[in-house]
């Protein structure tokens, strides 16, 4: 009994090295954070429209036929640049719908980008002041959302689409849920 | 009289919409000072400059002015961005281990020291009550040590 007693300190030990040693081997980052609105409805979130293209308003949101992304992005945003080829890939090649929210940009930026690098949205809303992504827990840009049929969140992407991130969870997770 | 009526009416109207700004502007600070920005995650939106922060500082001044009190204001972000975003977790069953483990490893620190002190104590009594025999035994080992 008092041997079992002396071990106290050294399974604290064990336990603490067990402890650190996950969070320090865990895939996630720790400043990555799990969206809270995940299987829940998509929250209501009002947008402007951008001219020439076609608009996305709430309805066009929670009524489709097949899951959906939802990507918000900006033409400031570098990491945007560096996914726009893998959401050109998924819109053309993949077939998949994303629907754009444009980000605190302005009008002629946001036009110019789609024109120079590739208009992968089907439509387009803007969120001038940035308030109404907050409905959408958004805390960096860009990030990227996908919605069943039903208009439920199923996942988030925070950062660029890598074409890893592309291949081995957006399209397993699209698959799945067209199944 | 109508007069010093409208006037006294007037007077009241602007003290109290004074005083509501006031504390409006008061909760708002605390507000700021308590909530995590998620870009800057060890500091306060009030002292992060990133444009989420300034995003988020404008929705609560927006949604205090709209008459909303500090927990609503405060369960709005905690429904959109989660628990993460208050510096103090709440006192809920999902939080129960974090705020009760400080009393927890007192009690089990202080249970711990009673009984180690408890045992050595013992221990030193024990040693004391020599049987007759023990005793001549401890003489005579002494005594060839000596030799």
């Amino acid at each position: 009994m008092k041997k079992l007693y002396y071990y106290i300190p050294f399974i604290c030990f064990c336990f603490l090295l067990v402890f650190f040693l996950k969070q320090l081997f865990e895939e996630q980052s720790p400043s990555e954070l799990p969206s809270v609105l995940l299987n829940k409805k998509l929250p209501l979130i009002e947008l402007e429209k951008l001219e020439g293209y076609h608009f996305m308003s709430y309805e066009n949101l929670i009524f489709n036929d097949k899951p959906f992304l939802i990507n918000v992005w900006s033409s400031w945003c570098g990491p945007c640049k560096i996914e726009h080829d893998n959401l050109m890939k998924l819109s053309k090649t993949y077939k998949v719908p994303i629907f754009g929210i444009n980000y605190k940009d302005e009008i002629e930026n946001a036009k110019n980008f789609i024109e120079n690098y590739g208009n992968p949205f089907s439509i387009i809303g803007v969120d001038r002041k940035g308030k109404e992504v907050i409905n959408l827990g958004v805390y960096g840009i860009p990030e990227t959302f996908i919605i069943d049929s039903s208009g439920f969140i199923k996942y988030r992407h925070v950062g660029p689409i890598l074409e890893y991130d592309m291949l081995n969870v957006i399209l397993p997770i699209l698959k799945n849920l067209e199944e | 009289m109508y007069k010093c009526l409208l006037i006294f009416l007037v007077l009241f109207s602007s003290i109290s919409a004074i005083s509501k700004e006031k504390n409006d502007s008061l909760v708002a600070k605390e507000l700021f000072e308590e909530l995590r920005c998620l870009v800057c995650q060890n500091q306060s939106i009030s002292e992060s400059d990133a444009p989420l922060a300034k995003d988020l500082k404008l929705i609560i001044i927006e949604q205090l002015n709209e008459g909303k009190t500090k927990t609503e204001v405060k369960s709005f972000l905690v429904n959109k961005y989660g628990e993460f975003i208050l510096f103090k977790p709440t006192f809920s069953l999902k939080n129960i281990f974090l705020w009760m483990s400080p009393i927890i490893f007192l009690i089990f620190g202080i249970f711990l020291t009673y009984r180690f002190y408890y045992f050595s104590s013992v221990n030193i009594q024990n040693s004391e009550k020599l049987t007759a025999f023990e005793k001549r035994k401890l003489k005579s080992i002494l005594n060839k040590d000596v030799k």
